[in-house]
C-alpha cells in the first residue's frame, strides 16, 4: 500500500536532511579547497596508480586525462559551483570510486554532468551524485562499469532535468546496483550487449530506457513512482527478467512500454499497480519474430495489457493478471486476436475469469473472453474514465451482458486460463505489521458501536411510584 | 388576563427543555427507535455480510502476494458502499417525519414543549447515531477478518473509507430528511427516496456520461458536474485518500489532480459536508413554515 | 390564561377558523361546542402553536408563535386518542415525556401513579385499552403540573365507565385551581365540566355562553341518532341548530340532544324542510347535572 505523497515528502526531507548532516560531519575542512591540488595530484601520479583524495571540497571542473583511479575514500567532494561538468574522463581505463560530486551547470544545451566519460574501460563506483544535470554520461565508451552509485537529479521540473545515467555507443557496459532519484531517464542510446541488475530508479520520467539499443538482459531492477517504468523504443533482442515495476503512473505510466522492438522476451517480473501494466506499441515491428511473456504478475494496474490494434505474434503464458481494473484493452478500436494468450495448453491466470474447472485439472473449461460494453466505451471516450468504480459502470455492463446487440467483442482470447494464479518468485512489498493496527480499528469500530448501543440504546426502568399500587 | 400572571408567575411555571436538551432527547428515542426497529438491524446484517464478503473476495485475490492496489475487489466494496449506503440513509430520513406524520404521532409530540427545529434535528441527530453504528459494526467486522488474515488494506485509508462512508451516510439522510418534510405520507417519501436514490447512483452518472459524448463536454466541465454529485464526490475522495491522485481516473481525474493539487480532497470533501448540510437546513426551514402537521 | 384574537386558518380554500377572539382567566372552565367540523380541534392546535395561523395566540402571556415551546410547557395536552409508538412501552413512553420536560424519572412513576397506571411500565401502548390510553395522556399531560389542561374530545372513543373515570379526573383539576379548555359533544360533560361555552360553527364562534343558557330545561336529555342521507345531513344540521337544538355529526349519522319527551321534534322540523329521516336511534340518557346551573 502507498503512504500518501505527504509522508512520502516528509520522509525524502528526512533523509536529505540526515544525508546533509552525514556529509558535513564526515570531512567539513574549513576552507573549500580549488580542485587544481587535486589535478595536480593526478599530474604526479603514474598512469595506473591510486590517487587518493584527501577529504575535503575541491571546487571547479576537473579533467582526467591519464589512466588513473581516483578514489575520494568517502571523503572528497568535487563541487562544480553549478558550472560546467565536474569531472571529465577523457583517458581509458580510468576509476572514480568514493567521491561526493555535486553541483553541475544546468545549461541544458551544452548537458553538463556529473561525471562525463568520453573513452572507454572507465568504471564509476560507489560515488555519490547529486545535484548534477546529468550524473553518469557515457559517451563512446565500451566496457565500462558504472556500479554502486547513488544519483540525485537537480530539483527542477521534470522536462528540463537531465538523464541520471547516459549510455551513447557504449557497448559492453555493467550498470548494476545504482540508486538513481529525481532525474529524467535513465537511458540507453545505440549500445548493445550490457548487463543492467539491481538498479533502483524512482520519481523520475522513464526508469529505464532503451533507445536502438540491442542484445541486453535486465535484471532485478527495480522502478518505482515514475512515468514509465522501462521504456524500449526501437531495440531488439532485450530480456526482462525478475524486475519489479511499481506504481509508475505518470502521463503515459507504463510498467513496461514496448515500441517496434523484436524478440523481446518477458519473464517473472512484477508489474503492480501502474496505470497500464504492459504497453505494447506495434512490437514485434519485423517479419519473423516475436515477444515472449511468460510467468509476470501483472497486478493492480488500471490496465493490465494495453496494445496498439495492430499488435500481433506476441506470445502470453503462465502470467497472472490480477485485480486489475481492465484486464486487457486496445488503443482504440481492434482486437488482440493475432496473439497467442497461451503456448503448449499453459494460458494466463486472469482474476476475472468467469469459467470452472471441473476436471480439476488446473486449466479453465471454458476459454478466457473477456467482453466489457464500459471498457469498449472507454476506448472511444477516454473521459469516461471518471467513472469507473461506480454503480453506473456496473449497470454499462450488465447491460452489455444482458444486451448480445450491445455486447462487444472480446479482446482477447485465451483457450487455456489456468485455475490458480501460478506462484511467481518475484519480490514485491509485504504488508509489514498491518494486521496487528488492523485489529486495533476492528476493535475501535467495534466498541464505538457497542458503546452507542449499550449506552443509549437501552432504557434504563423507570423506579416505582412510592405508593406503587396497580390498578 | 392580569388575573393569570397573578395566580401563577413566570418563576413558577415549568420550563421548556434547553434547545440541545430537546435535540439529545429526540435524539435517544430515535436511536432506541431505530435499534429496535427491523431495518436497523436488516441493514446492518446486509452491510456487514457484504462488506466481509467484497474484503474475504479481496484478500483471496491479492493471495501470497500481499501487496494492494486499488484494483477490482476494493473497487468492489466501494460500489457496494455507493449502493447500500445511500439506499439506508434515504429511506432511514424519508421515514422519519412522514412516518410520525402518517401514525398520526406528529401532532402529539409538537404540543408538547419543543420547538420543530428541535424534532427535526434530534430525529436526524438520533438516526445518524444509528445509520453510523450499524456502518462501524460492518466495518468493523471486516477489519477484523482483515486483521485476521493479515490483510493489506493500509489502516489509514480504511479508517478514511470509514470516515468518508460515514459522511456520505450524514449527506444521504440529510436529503431523505427533506424529502420526508415535504412528503405527507411514508409511501410517498420511501418512493421519492427511492428515485432520489436511483438519481444519485445510476440516472445522473449515465446522463453525464451521455452529456459528455453527446455536447462533447470539456474536463473540468465533466469534474464539475461530476463533483456536485455526492456520490462521485465520495468516491473520488475515498481515491484520493488512497492513491494520492485521481489520475486512476483518467483525463478528467488527472485534471482535477493537477489543477486542484492538495485542495482536491478539500474541494470533495466539502461538496459532502454541503449535502450533509444544505438539505437538512432546507429541511428546517420548511418544516418550521409549514402550516399544518 | 388564554389570549386569543382573530385566529384564522385556511386550508385551501376552506376556512377551518376563521377571526376566533376570546379571553380564558386563570382556574376557568372553557368548553368548546360545535359540529364535527365546526373547527374546534384547529382552534385548539392553533392554540397550541402546533400549525400555523394568522392572529395571535398567548397562553399565560408567552406568545404561542414565537415562543412555541415556552407557550407549551404551560400546557397539558389530551388528544381525541393517544397516538405515541405502539410499539414503545409505557414506562419508557413516560420517561420520554418526562426528561422531554426536564424532570426527574420519579417524576414520571408518581404521574403514573395518579392516574392509576403504575404497574403496568412494561405493557405496550398497542396493548393498552382505550381507557388506559386516555389515562396515560392524562398522565402525560400532568407530568409538569402545568396551570392550563387543554383536551380535545377526551372522551369520544371511550365507554360509559371511561367517560366517567375522565370527567371525575378533570373535575379534580378543576378544583385544583386549573384552566381548562376542552372541545366536547356531550351535554352533560359540558354542563358538569364547563362554566362558559364557545359555540363554533364552520369555523366561526357562534355564541359565547354558559351551559345553562345553552340547555336551560332540568328535565332529562336524551341523544337521538338520526341517519339520514349523505348530502342532506349538513343541511339537517342547520335547520335543527335553527330551532334550538344541539347538533353534532360524527360520521355515523346525526346526534341531536332533546328532552325526553320531545324526541319527536327534529323529525318534525326535518320533515317541514322536506329532509327525509330514514331511522332513528335512542342513544342514552344524559342527566345534566343540577349542579352546573
Amino acid at each position: 500500500m502507498r503512504g500518501p505523497t505527504v509522508y512520502r515528502t516528509a520522509g525524502a526531507i528526512v533523509l536529505s536532511l540526515l544525508s546533509a548532516r552525514g556529509a558535513r560531519g564526515q570531512a567539513a575542512p574549513p576552507e573549500p579547497r580549488p580542485v587544481a591540488e587535486v589535478r595536480a595530484l593526478i599530474d604526479a601520479a603514474g598512469a595506473g596508480e591510486v590517487v587518493r583524495v584527501p577529504a575535503g571540497v575541491y571546487q571547479g571542473n576537473l579533467i582526467v586525462s591519464k589512466p588513473v583511479t581516483l578514489d575520494g575514500g568517502a571523503g572528497a567532494v568535487f563541487d562544480g559551483l553549478g558550472e560546467g561538468t565536474v569531472i571529465e574522463v577523457r583517458a581509458e581505463g580510468v576509476t572514480i570510486r568514493g567521491c561526493t560530486v555535486r553541483a553541475s551547470g544546468a545549461d541544458v544545451t551544452s548537458e553538463p554532468a556529473g561525471v562525463r566519460v568520453l573513452a572507454g574501460s572507465a568504471t564509476i563506483e560507489s560515488n555519490i551524485i547529486e545535484d548534477t544535470l546529468f550524473g553518469v554520461d557515457l559517451r563512446e565508451a565500451p566496457d565500462s562499469v558504472v556500479r554502486g552509485n547513488t544519483i540525485t537529479g537537480k530539483e527542477l521540473e521534470p522536462g528540463r532535468r537531465g538523464d541520471g545515467v547516459r549510455l551513447w555507443w557504449s557497448h559492453n557496459c555493467v550498470i548494476e546496483g545504482n540508486t538513481v532519484r529525481g532525474v529524467r531517464d535513465m537511458v540507453f542510446w545505440y549500445s548493445e550487449n550490457l548487463r543492467l541488475t539491481r538498479n533502483t530508479v524512482t520519481d523520475s520520467r522513464y526508469g529505464l530506457h532503451f533507445m536502438y539499443s540491442h542484445d541486453t538482459t535486465l535484471e532485478d531492477n527495480r522502478l518505482s513512482h515514475n512515468s514509465v517504468g522501462v521504456y524500449l523504443m526501437y531495440s531488439h533482442r532485450i530480456s526482462l527478467i525478475g524486475n519489479s515495476m511499481l506504481n509508475n503512473r505518470g502521463a503515459s505510466g507504463y510498467g513496461v512500454g514496448l515500441k517496434d522492438c523484436d524478440d523481446i522476451v518477458i519473464r517473472r517480473n512484477a508489474l503492480l499497480a501502474n496505470r497500464v501494466g504492459v504497453y505494447v506499441d506495434n512490437s514485434p515491428s519485423s517479419i519473423g519474430s516475436s515477444g515472449l511473456f511468460e510467468s509476470n504478475t501483472i497486478a493492480f494496474n488500471e490496465i493490465g495489457l494495453l496494445a496498439t490494434p495492430n499488435t500481433h505474434e506476441n506470445v502470453f503464458t503462465g502470467n497472472a493478471f490480477i485485480e486489475n481494473e481492465e484486464g486487457a484493452a486496445t488503443h482504440g478500436r481492434g482486437r488482440l486476436a493475432s496473439n497467442a494468450f497461451a503456448r503448449a495448453g499453459v494460458g494466463n491466470y486472469w482474476s476475472d475469469y468467469a469459467g470452472f474447472d471441473l476436471d480439476a485439472d488446473g486449466i479453465g473449461d471454458l476459454a478466457h473472453e473477456p467482453r466489457s460494453l464500459f471498457g469498449a466505451m472507454l476506448a472511444n471516450e477516454p473521459n469516461l474514465r471518471l467513472f469507473v468504480h461506480s454503480p453506473a459502470q456496473q449497470a454499462i455492463e450488465f447491460t452489455g451482458r444482458a444486451l448480445p446487440e450491445l455486447r462487444p467483442e472480446s479482446v482477447l482470447v485465451d483457450p487455456s486460463p489456468l485455475a490458480l494464479p501460478p506462484t511467481i518468485g518475484t519480490a514485491a512489498a509485504g504488508p509489514g505489521a498491518d494486521g496487528v493496527r488492523m485489529a486495533v480499528v476492528a476493535a475501535v469500530l467495534l466498541s464505538m458501536a457497542g458503546a452507542c448501543v449499550l449506552g443509549m440504546g437501552i432504557e434504563r426502568g423507570l423506579p416505582a411510584a412510592k405508593s406503587g399500587g396497580r390498578s | 388576563m392580569s388575573t393569570a400572571h397573578a395566580h401563577a408567575g413566570p418563576d413558577t411555571f415549568p420550563a421548556a427543555p434547553s434547545l440541545l436538551g430537546g435535540i439529545g432527547r429526540f435524539a435517544l428515542r430515535e436511536f432506541r427507535d431505530a435499534l429496535a426497529s427491523k431495518w436497523f438491524l436488516l441493514y446492518t446484517i446486509a452491510f456487514t455480510v457484504l462488506a466481509v464478503g467484497v474484503s474475504f473476495l479481496s484478500l483471496s485475490g491479492i493471495g501470497s502476494h500481499g501487496f494492494a492496489g486499488f484494483g477490482r475487489t476494493a473497487a468492489g466494496l466501494l460500489n457496494l458502499i455507493m449502493l447500500v449506503v445511500p439506499l439506508m440513509a434515504l429511506t432511514a430520513g424519508a421515514g422519519s417525519i412522514a412516518g410520525e406524520r402518517e401514525r398520526g404521532t406528529l401532532l402529539y409530540l409538537l404540543a408538547q414543549p419543543v420547538s420543530r427545529t428541535q424534532v427535526l434535528l434530534g430525529k436526524y441527530l438520533g438516526l445518524a447515531i444509528a445509520l453510523v453504528c450499524s456502518l462501524c459494526i460492518g466495518f468493523g467486522v471486516s477489519a477484523g477478518m482483515l486483521a485476521w488474515r493479515t490483510g493489506g488494506v493500509g489502516v489509514g485509508s480504511y479508517a478514511m473509507l470509514v470516515g468518508l462512508t460515514a459522511l456520505l451516510a450524514l449527506a444521504m439522510l440529510s436529503v431523505g430528511v427533506l424529502i420526508s418534510v415535504t412528503s405527507r405520507r411514508t409511501a410517498v417519501a420511501t418512493g421519492a427516496a427511492l428515485f432520489a436514490w436511483l438519481t444519485l447512483v445510476f440516472l445522473s452518472d449515465l446522463g453525464l456520461m451521455a452529456g459528455s459524448v453527446l455536447f462533447k463536454l470539456r474536463v473540468q466541465e465533466i469534474f464539475g458536474l461530476a463533483s456536485a454529485n455526492p456520490l462521485q464526490s465520495f468516491k473520488m475522495a475515498v481515491i484520493v485518500s488512497m492513491n494520492a491522485s485521481l489520475d486512476v481516473l483518467g483525463p478528467v481525474g488527472a485534471y482535477a489532480s493537477h489543477t486542484l493539487g492538495g485542495a482536491l480532497p478539500l474541494v470533495l470533501t466539502a461538496s459532502l459536508v454541503t449535502w450533509a448540510t444544505v438539505p437538512l437546513a432546507a429541511a428546517v426551514v420548511l418544516f418550521a413554515r409549514r402550516g399544518s402537521v | 390564561m388564554i389570549l386569543a384574537s382573530g385566529i384564522t386558518k385556511r386550508f385551501g380554500r376552506t376556512e377551518a377558523v376563521s377571526e376566533v377572539s376570546f379571553q380564558l382567566g386563570a382556574g376557568g372552565s372553557l368548553a368548546l361546542w360545535g359540529s364535527n367540523g365546526a373547527g374546534k380541534t384547529t382552534l385548539i392546535r392553533c392554540l397550541l402553536g402546533v400549525i400555523r395561523c394568522r392572529g395571535r395566540a398567548s397562553i399565560g402571556g408567552v406568545d404561542v408563535r414565537r415562543h412555541g415551546r415556552h407557550a407549551r410547557a404551560l400546557v397539558g395536552y389530551v388528544p381525541q386518542e393517544l397516538a405515541f409508538h405502539d410499539d414503545a412501552r409505557l414506562g419508557a413512553a413516560m420517561m420520554f415525556f418526562a426528561r422531554l420536560r426536564g424532570l426527574p424519572a420519579g417524576r414520571a412513576a408518581e404521574s403514573l401513579d395518579a392516574v392509576g397506571l403504575s404497574g403496568h411500565e412494561r405493557k405496550r401502548v398497542r396493548d393498552l385499552s382505550g381507557g388506559m390510553k386516555q389515562r396515560l395522556a392524562l398522565a402525560v399531560a400532568l407530568l409538569s403540573d402545568p396551570p392550563l389542561i387543554i383536551l380535545d374530545e377526551p372522551t369520544s372513543n371511550l365507554d360509559a365507565a371511561g367517560r366517567g373515570e375522565v370527567v371525575e379526573t378533570l373535575l379534580r383539576l378543576r378544583s385544583a385551581g386549573k384552566t381548562l379548555l376542552f372541545a366536547s359533544h356531550r351535554p352533560d360533560e359540558v354542563v358538569s365540566l364547563a362554566d362558559r361555552v364557545l359555540v363554533m360553527e364552520r369555523g366561526r364562534l357562534f355564541r359565547d355562553t354558559t351551559p345553562g343558557e345553552l340547555w336551560p330545561t332540568t328535565k332529562p336529555v336524551q341523544l337521538v341518532r338520526l341517519y339520514l342521507t349523505m348530502a342532506s345531513e349538513a343541511d339537517a344540521a342547520e335547520a335543527l341548530r335553527e330551532a334550538g337544538h344541539a347538533v353534532h355529526l360524527n360520521g355515523h349519522g346525526l346526534c341531536v340532544a332533546v328532552a325526553r319527551d320531545r324526541k319527536a321534534e327534529p323529525i318534525a322540523t326535518l320533515a317541514r324542510r322536506r329532509i327525509e329521516v330514514r331511522d332513528i336511534e335512542v342513544l342514552e340518557d344524559v342527566q345534566i347535572p343540577e349542579a352546573a346551573r
